[in-house]
């Protein structure tokens, strides 16, 4: 095995001493002279035609630089699957909360006044709030070009499911039910936006830029190049931050009023309208035989999209196909259903679909095993998916180390053993997950590009526009470059995404940004070394092959005095007839297809992470309430470039996925957000210590061998919980968030049931 | 022209006098009006922590914490841990033990940290976990932030 100099060090994340001083600057922390502040007016109804608008007193208040609404808008509808939404609303309004017009003052007070002074004429129309409702015919119509309310249909069989069902020794069937949840970022969405010399300038705290620069360009009608977005630190994503609609407001505002203008979410704002996780009711039906091994896997899933779409089609389509692969199934059967409904439209979040699907499927495989008597982890064992493995959906799995997650997971919290000293009231569960690394999802491209620039002084910068939400990119490209380079991991720079600048990337979603993105980086970093050392060796008289680079000094070697650093290399490179600055390219494309059509078949990824977890839980009969002992997590994410970083993707996202699993919700009450303010998350109280595992098979893609872990630790603690539950009081919980209430609810039914 | 209520702060060590409308939360008054932009808004509503600051060494949430309340008194923000960029032991430590990610609860975690090992240099774990627990972290998961805390109450420096 190759010695590393950089990668998996535990470097300590290359921002976190400016995020330590508060030195680092988010969206509302920035100011341009003659910035105005703008506010948004929302619908307070769920369906309703807008009459008339009226905006001449707003207008008049002293302060106020622009009152916009859709007429002064091109009303033209975007989206990033179907063209559904527009950036104001024009004559009608799908959902509390619904943009309507927009002011733009020279301060808060002002800006919040002139809202109140503008006054809108609505016209209640009949609403749906209820997916299963909204398919039935006569049913409220959200969108004329979805007359059924379906935004998306997917159907498809492989194998026989059938004979598969006919083989089984057991087959079971369950609805299960996931929430609506908020990805809780604490940066609430912000944007800066200002239109200067032609130029339409938008800071913001987007995941990604190139795609909503592409959509921003079609909503506004301006040339593409007219736009520049600019990534600003990132508060927190975890894929809420790829669909926003606050960016494209702010910026009709600035061009507008031709000034700077700042707009920020408040969090009831966040929690009413930003794109919370899509809810599902999944119906599974699952047959296994005897010694465990599943035959058939029949499932149909209905999704409650909310008002409009954006990434929901996407997001359906992982539910439907994505965890087919954690498994070695043979016969399988899904139809899906995206629906329109008069509530909050949905949208991205950590495991994009997978956890919902996970949740249903982790609790099913459970539930068989217990029918069948045996070992739930060795169901997981049995079934699950190796290297080499072409799956159902043909991914092709090239590393594997989910055998490896089950057996290390279960060894760590003592499995066989605790299972047998089974007391009432405690618990253990397990269960599995698989996720990707990259999606090739988006216009049929998935690749990542980079330039590495040698400074006089020996020092780096990397620019690249994938971006840094907080997830650690930055530090794993400057590990990345700093290795190929052979300079120390302190003497690289990161630049920020910036469509001016940075190449074209696809951003941070789809846990893609390690494997594709590192590798676009590694490249335009080997393209340097190679212009580097081209001129050292003409310096050195020798043959660039026969040079090291070791912490920012090239050798000649065997000849230990023959030495030049970098900084004089990037001199020499320059400063002479026909020189030129080192500036390395890379560039980088990823062998996968698209998953086409409705039957959804193809490689989509060029790597895959997989998970295990095992917790063990209390739960109190009397009051239902779950404490959480432990979580062992293992994830297997190739070489772990940075083992500090990965801890706290993992430690993080199973933490989210407690929330998930145990108190996260939004409500809603006839579309509605109830108790916006009273929406709970984990805090330290809730969280156990988290004991996370790096599994490290090595991924032939990967750079070094590295995979993705971003989204993988959320996708399977719902289920890990529940199970876990199950196994501590006896009782099975299929709707999520799995509350002390439901558990309640739970116990005393099964008491009514045993006494009768 | 509303109503403006004269006031003095000593703010990081530097002394402030002005006049601001009685509304003013502590939280504007240190983003709008200094520039103190370490201290960061989320709930808005003295909830998650996000905006804590010392005041005479006592954590206080300044979204919720008026202006006027605190007039005459001595704060800390984030932007006064590190003078001259010395950084504090907690700043250090939330660096070294990963505890940071995406950095928008950073200010206001070191500082209830801060305010804890003012008050009692040496916290048990359940100390620890009241005060981290009594803010929001979404991305870290808690563990690394308790640890670095831990590090710093048990003498790392």
């Amino acid at each position: 095995m190759a010695e590393f100099s950089v990668i998996g060090k535990p470097f300590p994340r290359i921002d976190a001493k400016a995020k330590a001083m508060g030195d680092a600057k988010y969206t509302a922390d920035m100011r341009l002279p003659g910035m105005l502040y703008g506010k948004v007016l929302r619908s307070p109804f769920p369906h309703a035609r807008i009459r008339q608008i009226e905006t001449a007193r707003a207008k008049g208040l002293t302060g106020v630089r622009a009152v916009i609404t859709a007429a002064d808008t091109p009303k033209i509808k975007y989206g990033l699957v179907v063209d559904d939404e527009l950036p104001l609303c024009d004559d009608r309004v799908r959902y509390v909360g619904d943009e309507v017009a927009a002011v733009a003052a020279i301060d808060r007070d002002t800006a919040e006044e002139a809202l109140d002074l503008i006054e809108v004429e609505y016209e209640e129309l009949p609403a749906v709030f209820d997916p299963e409702e909204a398919l039935r015919p006569g049913a409220p119509v959200l969108h004329e070009q979805f007359p059924n309310n379906v935004a998306s249909h997917l159907n498809f069989e492989r194998g026989d499911i059938e004979a598969g069902l006919r083989e089984a020794a057991v087959v079971l069937e369950e609805t299960f039910r996931t929430q609506c949840h908020h990805q809780y970022y604490m940066e609430n969405v912000a944007a800066l936006a200002n239109w200067s010399e032609g130029k339409l300038t938008i800071w913001c705290p987007l995941q990604f830029l190139e795609i909503p620069r592409q959509l921003l360009a079609k909503a506004l009608n301006l040339r593409l190049s007219d736009i520049r977005m600019i990534q600003a630190y990132v508060g927190g994503g975890f894929g809420g931050k790829l669909d926003q609609k606050l960016p494209v407001v702010t910026a009709l505002l600035a061009l507008k009023s031709r000034r700077p203008v700042l707009c920020e979410h408040t969090r009831e704002e966040e929690m009413q309208a930003a794109r919370p996780r899509v809810p599902m009711i999944i119906r599974l039906k699952m047959g296994a035989r005897k010694d465990g091994v599943i035959t058939a896997k029949d499932t149909q899933i209905i999704a409650d999209n909310g008002a409009y779409s954006n990434w929901a089609q996407g997001i359906l389509s992982t539910a439907a196909t994505r965890v087919d692969s954690a498994y070695r199934y043979r016969n399988i059967r899904t139809d899906a259903k995206l629906v329109y409904t008069n509530k909050t439209p949905t949208g991205a979040f950590r495991g994009f679909g997978n956890p919902q699907i996970t949740f249903a499927v982790g609790s099913m495989i459970d539930m068989l095993a217990r029918e069948l008597g045996i070992d739930p982890a060795e169901m997981h064992r049995k079934n699950a998916t190796q290297t080499g493995d072409v799956t159902a959906h043909g991914w092709v799995i090239n590393s594997c180390g989910l055998t490896e997650c089950i057996d290390r997971a279960l060894e760590r919290i003592g499995w066989p053993a605790k299972r047998q000293q089974k007391t009432f009231g405690r618990g253990l569960g397990v269960a599995c997950a698989i996720h990707v690394s990259g999606n090739r999802i988006i216009g049929d491209y998935d690749g990542s590009a980079a330039f590495v620039k040698l400074n006089e002084d020996g020092r780096a910068n990397v620019i690249c526009g994938e971006g840094e939400i907080g997830q650690g990119a930055n530090t794993i490209f400057a590990q990345i470059a700093a290795e190929e380079l052979g300079v120390r991991y302190e003497d690289v720079d990161m630049s920020v995404a910036d469509t001016d600048v940075t190449p074209f990337a696809l951003g941070a979603w789809a846990t893609r940004v390690t494997a594709i993105g590192g590798n676009g980086v590694r490249m335009a970093a080997r393209d340097a070394k190679r212009q580097l050392l081209e001129a050292a060796a003409e310096k050195l008289e020798a043959n660039p092959d026969d040079l090291v680079i070791r912490e920012g000094v090239i050798s000649v070697k065997g000849l230990p005095g023959r030495s030049l650093t970098v900084a004089d290399a990037v001199k020499a490179s320059m400063y002479k007839k026909g020189g030129t600055p080192v500036i390395g390219r890379g560039q980088f494309s990823v062998d996968t297809t698209v998953q086409v059509g409705k039957e959804k078949f193809g490689n989509i990824a060029p790597a895959y992470s997989f998970a295990c977890q095992v917790a063990e839980v209390e739960v109190n009969p009397e009051t239902g309430v779950v404490k959480v002992l432990r979580v062992v997590a293992a994830d297997d994410l190739g070489r772990a470039l940075n083992p500090l970083s990965a801890e706290g993707q993992v430690e993080g996202g199973v933490v989210q996925g407690l929330g998930y699993a145990l108190c996260e919700e939004l409500v809603f009450e006839d579309g509605r957000v109830l108790e916006p303010m009273e929406y709970e998350v984990p805090t330290a109280w809730l969280a156990p210590n988290v004991e996370s595992i790096l599994v490290e098979p090595i991924d032939p893609f990967g750079p070094y061998g590295a995979k993705g872990t971003g989204e993988t630790p959320l996708v399977p603690v719902a289920a890990v919980i529940a199970n876990a539950v199950c196994d501590a009081v006896g009782v099975r919980i299929t709707s999520l968030p799995i509350t002390p209430e439901k558990i309640r609810k739970a116990l005393k039914a099964k008491q009514e049931a045993a006494g009768r | 022209m509303a109503t403006r209520i004269p006031m003095s702060f000593t703010i990081n060590g530097d002394r402030y006098e002005m006049e601001l409308p009685p509304q003013r939360t502590l939280l504007e008054l240190l983003r709008d009006e200094l520039g103190l932009t370490g201290t960061k808004e989320s709930c808005g509503a003295g909830i998650c922590g996000a905006c804590t600051v010392l005041v005479d060494g006592q954590p206080v949430s300044s979204c919720i914490k008026m202006a006027f309340q605190v007039k005459g008194r001595e704060i800390t923000t984030i932007e006064g841990l590190a003078p001259g960029g010395q950084l504090d032991p907690l700043q250090e430590a939330f660096v070294r033990h990963g505890a940071i990610q995406c950095g928008y609860c950073t200010p206001g975690m070191i500082i209830i940290a801060k305010g804890l090992l003012l008050q009692n240099p040496y916290p048990s774990e359940e100390e620890i976990y009241e005060a981290v627990g009594s803010n929001i972290c979404r991305c870290t998961g808690y563990v690394k932030i308790v640890e670095a805390v831990r590090a710093v109450a048990r003498g790392e420096r």
